[in-house]
């Protein structure tokens, strides 16, 4: 870790949101391997431990989808259809491969389009369970081991436990140096904007998990020791949604006078918080933080007791993020044509709303021309809990 | 004219019957209650539509009843309610209308007013599946279930093995039936809990190999259709596929087919068409239909435009054309589950031997040539992302690796009308028959 | 004391309004937002307070919204056309629950306690629903906008229209009237179409009566009869319809400065005068 580091850790993560995949880009001119892949689902530590760099293709809030129309349907995730055509323009030609878990119908069913568009040496498609039940846990383990000795097949070298088991513990290392950046937004101002923190975790998702790990504690240190703390603002907000990969949204609200303090997103508290556990055969560790720990609408929670505690089940760390972190309000961020947070929102609203907290449901399309329609009903809301 | 729907025209007589057919059973399952009998939500091609059979659990087709809805024109007031609750309109239309009505019909703690045919009973249980058809079939019923918290809901998952460049399906195969029996065993023990009886698994084996008896009959009346001129059109078989679809594991289902098989082999012998003067031989080659606007098939029969085959709600397979024999499956949930994989999986041995095909375009492929067809038709459904991504690229993808076909793609959707216009489609449509015309000439 | 006057200003995409108040309105003025008036913020506000024989000086307070509230550069405060009309009726009318607002190119639910907003729902991005799909329906049908509520309400037999989108809704009716479909059912059949799509709007927010209409389209009688059909029961409409988001923006004004005389804090006030401004 060098001076520089420490001190411009930020202002390097600043660098990488800006030019997204730029590092990437370096990296595999250096002679590195780049995969591509879509989804906090994507078990990357498998990815790193066959010797790859992961890459999460991300879409582009500020460009119009031209491309993309030719090949894929305009009913899709805006999302996708982004991440597709920034594919499709070239953004990420350092890649080599590509590999999705079945995370959602509007990914899922485009693999195909993907796999024959991108024509990439290289594509998988994990069968991830809807199911957490134990025979679906088992399933799962299975579709990692072959989606491993498919990896190993096309390096050439198997994929080890040990190099599992190592991958394993560095991303849970990225982890807590990232759980540890989001107890500095417990303070009353936060120490680190919702703004600042976005770029840090959309950055990282470009990057390999060794560079974040070095750059992270510089990082930490640097915001701990801040004495001019942003000013405080009206409200304390939380964000929820599926993916938000640009800092547009959460800026908006930042820029109207609250503080996005914490969140459910990818990348954000939903990705990093759950740990691997550190298994004998790593697959089960790996197997069970993407089926069982992370909790995303895709996955199907079974209702175990009653319907109430279900709820609870399936939003209960909404709730506990909402004490830990003082939260006065909640914005669901949801984009239309979404399937697995569209058919949460009145439950998830309503469970929200139990606990005496107000709720703003949001539906948007992905694209910065939206934003200034956002504007007025994240002002009028910011208004309204005042 | 929105108001009045005009009268759709069969070809066959069997799918006239299909409509009473339909009507009876939404009857049935309102009488349920009164029978003793306990009722199921659940989807079509659930795998489990024998194991439901046998415990004598009364199916609810949900998605039947929002088409039922959407062919009556009145989809739009429950398509309201659903999104008065913050649901999304761009959510499968499926869904927010069966939402729609539950909301409102709980309520009301009545049917809502004039519920096309009675309405759509109350549940005792919701069965999903998860994997690997769609996501609503893992999120509609427990979105509804926020309505009605004291009915259960049961996910089951149903996996098939994706067609991938680095490795042979076979490869996995094994532990995708060993979980999807897994699957099944915790369904009936589920339903055993609910009923408070036990499987009679001898009556389920018997379910079973109606199945495979009905589903060849069906597959070799369809191929019938490859007739010139073709007997039957997709408008026909957009009724034919009821009893496959509802009534699979019954002998009534059997008996359905047995008797269009004869019908279609009459109409063929007396050289009997769709439309005395076929012009164009068409393919339905993606997406679910507009459920609201299937006079639009009368339409292209207007023009001389028939349709002898189409992919969509043809779910079946001749089970001895699998490379396997399932009859040897003596266990019914193996037998099951091997007939669900096999499926799924019919066209990636055919996919592999042409170079940059998929087994989507293979299927286009082999009806293009058996069916003799001219071109191909697909709809996009705004609300469908299961069935309707990849329609473009499919379409694409065969012109690459098969040949230059005209194609069209409509674009409404499955039971929202106010993303559909006549004027619009009927132009497209003409435009489409100009293409096939002039294909022909040159 | 000295009385005090405040100013509200709300820009709309169609119409901007302004009201100047002290302990009661002393001026309510209504021009349009056209192409030629927008950079004249300024000039709007001199003829309002003209009205009201007051000059820019004399106001203590000014509070802008609406869509164009981020350029007026003379304003003190940008509050949201929510919180405005919701300020606004709960003055003129309380025992209102739930607001609704049919403007030019978007309609907003408000839902009311104590004149403050409680939850909120919008449609922005879509015509159906608004004035919009109105003016295009008018247009299509070759009749004058003003006039199309009132006959409307002369149909015999509504025609039912499949189509919201308003591509779609014009062919459809301009296809109907072809065929010899009376004016007056094809205009009945597009205010019971926008109705709907407005009540479905609405009814996210679990409304409760008392319910008021505001914007350009409390204007229209059709869509009230068309509302009120829906909803099962009468709504309210304010007299001056277009100028309770304005009048609540002034009544903002007002509270903004007691609020600072009773805390002895500053009332913060905008550095700009009244110059010419640039609308958008």
């Amino acid at each position: 870790m060098t001076e520089d580091s420490i001190n411009n850790g930020l202002a390097i993560m600043d660098g990488y949101y800006r030019d997204y995949g730029g590092r990437a880009g370096e990296l595999k001119n250096q002679g590195r391997q780049v995969i591509g892949y879509l989804c906090a689902l994507t078990p990357v530590e498998i990815i790193t431990a066959a010797g790859f760099i992961p890459f999460r293709i991300k879409g582009d809030v500020n460009e119009p989808i031209t491309q993309a129309d030719t090949q894929m349907e305009t009913i899709i995730c805006p999302l996708v259809r982004s991440c597709f055509d920034m594919a499709l323009k070239g953004r990420y030609d350092f890649i080599e491969g590509l590999v999705i878990p079945h995370a959602c119908d509007s990914i899922t069913r485009t693999y195909d389009i993907w796999k024959y568009s991108l024509d990439v040496p290289y594509s998988h498609l994990i069968n991830l369970p809807h199911s957490t039940d134990d025979s679906s846990l088992e399933f799962y383990k299975q579709e990692l081991n072959t989606f491993k000795r498919g990896l190993g097949k096309y390096t050439g070298k198997e994929i080890s436990d040990e190099s599992l088991t190592r991958a394993v513990e560095v991303y849970n290392q990225s982890r807590s140096l990232v759980k540890e950046l989001y107890e500095l937004r417990k303070p009353d101002p936060p120490l680190i904007s919702g703004t600042e923190m976005a770029k840090v975790l959309i950055a990282m998702m470009s990057i390999p998990v060794d560079e974040s790990n070095e750059l992270l504690p510089g990082i930490i240190d640097e915001v701990r020791q801040r004495d001019v703390a942003p000013a405080r603002k009206s409200a304390r907000i939380m964000v929820v949604g599926a993916q938000v990969d640009d800092v547009a949204f959460i800026e908006l609200i930042e820029d109207s006078g609250a503080d996005v303090v914490v969140d459910d997103l990818c990348p954000g508290a939903r990705e990093y918080w759950p740990m691997a556990d550190v298994t004998d055969d790593p697959l089960d560790g790996i197997a069970g933080r993407y089926l069982r720990k992370i909790k995303c609408g895709r996955t199907y929670r079974e209702v175990q007791t009653d319907y109430q505690n279900s709820l609870e089940n399936r939003f209960g760390h909404i709730r506990q993020s909402i004490k830990d972190y003082n939260v006065d309000g909640v914005m669901l961020y949801i984009y239309k044509y979404c399937d697995p947070f569209g058919f949460e929102v009145p439950a998830m609203k309503s469970y929200i709303e139990s606990l005496k907290i107000p709720v703003l449901y949001i539906e948007d399309e992905y694209s910065m021309s939206t934003i200034a329609r956002l504007r007025t009903r994240v002002q009028a809301f910011l208004e309204m809990i005042d | 004219m929105t108001e009045q729907r005009k009268p759709r025209k069969h070809a066959t007589e069997a799918a006239g019957r299909i409509a009473p057919m339909v009507k009876a059973a939404i009857s049935e399952n309102l009488r349920a209650k009164e029978e003793g009998k306990l009722v199921a939500y659940t989807f079509i091609v659930c795998a489990y539509d024998e194991i439901i059979r046998a415990m004598d659990i009364v199916p609810a087709w949900t998605e039947n009843y929002a088409a039922i809805c959407a062919v009556k024109r009145d989809a739009q007031r429950f398509l309201e309610k659903a999104e008065a609750e913050n649901f999304s309109r761009s959510l499968c239309t499926y869904a927010l209308c069966g939402l729609g009505f539950d909301v409102w019909r709980e309520e009301l703690g009545a049917m809502p007013p004039d519920s096309p045919w009675g309405g759509q009973v109350r549940p005792d249980m919701m069965l999903g599946s998860g994997q690997m058809i769609c996501d609503p079939r893992n999120k509609w019923y427990q979105a509804v279930q926020h309505y009605m918290p004291d009915v259960p809901v049961y996910e089951v998952g149903l996996p098939w093995p994706p067609y991938e460049k680095d490795y042979d399906y076979r490869e996995v195969q094994d532990y995708y039936i060993k979980y999807i029996v897994e699957q099944l065993k915790g369904l009936v023990e589920f339903l055993e809990h609910q009923t408070g009886r036990k499987m009679d698994w001898d009556r389920l084996g018997e379910l079973v190999d109606i199945t495979d008896k009905t589903w060849n009959m069906m597959w070799e009346t369809y191929e019938l259709r490859r007739a010139v001129p073709t007997p039957m059109g997709t408008g026909d078989a957009m009724n034919t596929m009821v009893p496959i679809s509802f009534m699979m594991g019954s002998q009534e289902a059997y008996d359905f087919y047995k008797d269009l098989y004869d019908e279609l082999q009459g109409k063929i012998a007396a050289g009997e068409g769709v439309i005395p003067d076929e012009k164009y031989r068409l393919l339905w080659g993606g997406g679910l239909p507009s459920w609201f606007a299937l006079t639009d098939f009368n339409y292209f029969n207007s023009k001389g435009a028939v349709f002898p085959v189409e992919t969509t709600y043809r779910i079946i397979e001749a089970v001895y054309n699998f490379d396997i024999d399932l009859e040897k499956i003596s266990d019914p949930l193996e037998h099951i589950a091997w007939r669900w994989l096999k499926y799924w999986t019919f066209w990636y041995d055919k996919a592999r031997k042409r170079p940059g095909s998929h087994p989507d375009v293979e299927r286009l492929i082999q009806y293009i040539e058996d069916y003799k067809i001219d071109g191909v038709v697909m709809h996009e459904a705004f609300s469908c992302r299961t069935w309707h991504p990849g329609l473009i690229w499919q379409l694409n993808q065969l012109k690459k690796v098969y040949g230059d076909i005209p194609s069209l793609i409509l674009e409404s959707d499955i039971v929202d009308i106010s993303s559909y216009s006549e004027v619009d489609t009927h132009a497209r449509i003409d435009a489409f028959i100009e293409t096939l015309e002039s294909h022909k000439r040159g | 004391m000295k009385e005090q006057y405040f100013a509200g200003m709300d820009i709309g995409s169609r119409m901007t309004k302004v009201v100047i108040m002290g302990e009661a309105v002393l001026s309510s003025h209504v021009v349009s937002t056209g192409p030629e008036q927008r950079k004249l913020a300024n000039k709007v506000m001199e003829e309002a307070l003209a009205k009201a024989k007051l000059s820019f000086d004399d106001l203590t307070y000014v509070v802008a919204t609406g869509y164009g509230r981020i350029n007026v550069p003379f304003a003190d405060k940008q509050i949201t056309e929510i919180t405005c009309h919701a300020r606004g009726i709960g003055h003129l009318l309380p025992s209102v629950k739930t607001v609704i607002d049919i403007g030019g190119q978007d309609t907003k639910g408000i839902k009311l306690k104590d004149g403050r907003p409680v939850d909120f729902v919008m449609n922005d991005k879509c015509a159906a629903g608004t004035g919009r799909f109105l003016e295009l329906m008018a247009e299509g049908l070759g009749v004058e906008l003003e006039d199309i509520g009132k006959i409307s309400l002369t149909a015999r037999h509504r025609t039912v229209l499949s189509s919201t989108c308003t591509v779609f809704a014009e062919q459809e009716a301009v296809t109907e009237l072809s065929k010899g479909v009376p004016v007056e059912d094809l205009l009945a059949g597009l205010h019971e179409a926008i109705a709907a799509r407005i009540y479905s709007l609405v009814a996210r927010l679990k409304i409760e009566k008392d319910i008021a209409v505001t914007g350009g389209g409390a204007k229209n009688i059709g869509l009230i009869k068309a509302l009120e059909e829906k909803f099962g029961y009468p709504v309210v409409v304010p007299p001056e319809p277009l100028v309770t988001g304005a009048l609540g923006a002034a009544l903002l004004a007002g509270d903004a400065a007691r609020e600072a005389a009773g805390s002895g804090s500053p009332l913060a006030r905008s550095e700009r005068r009244l110059n010419e401004a640039r609308f958008f």
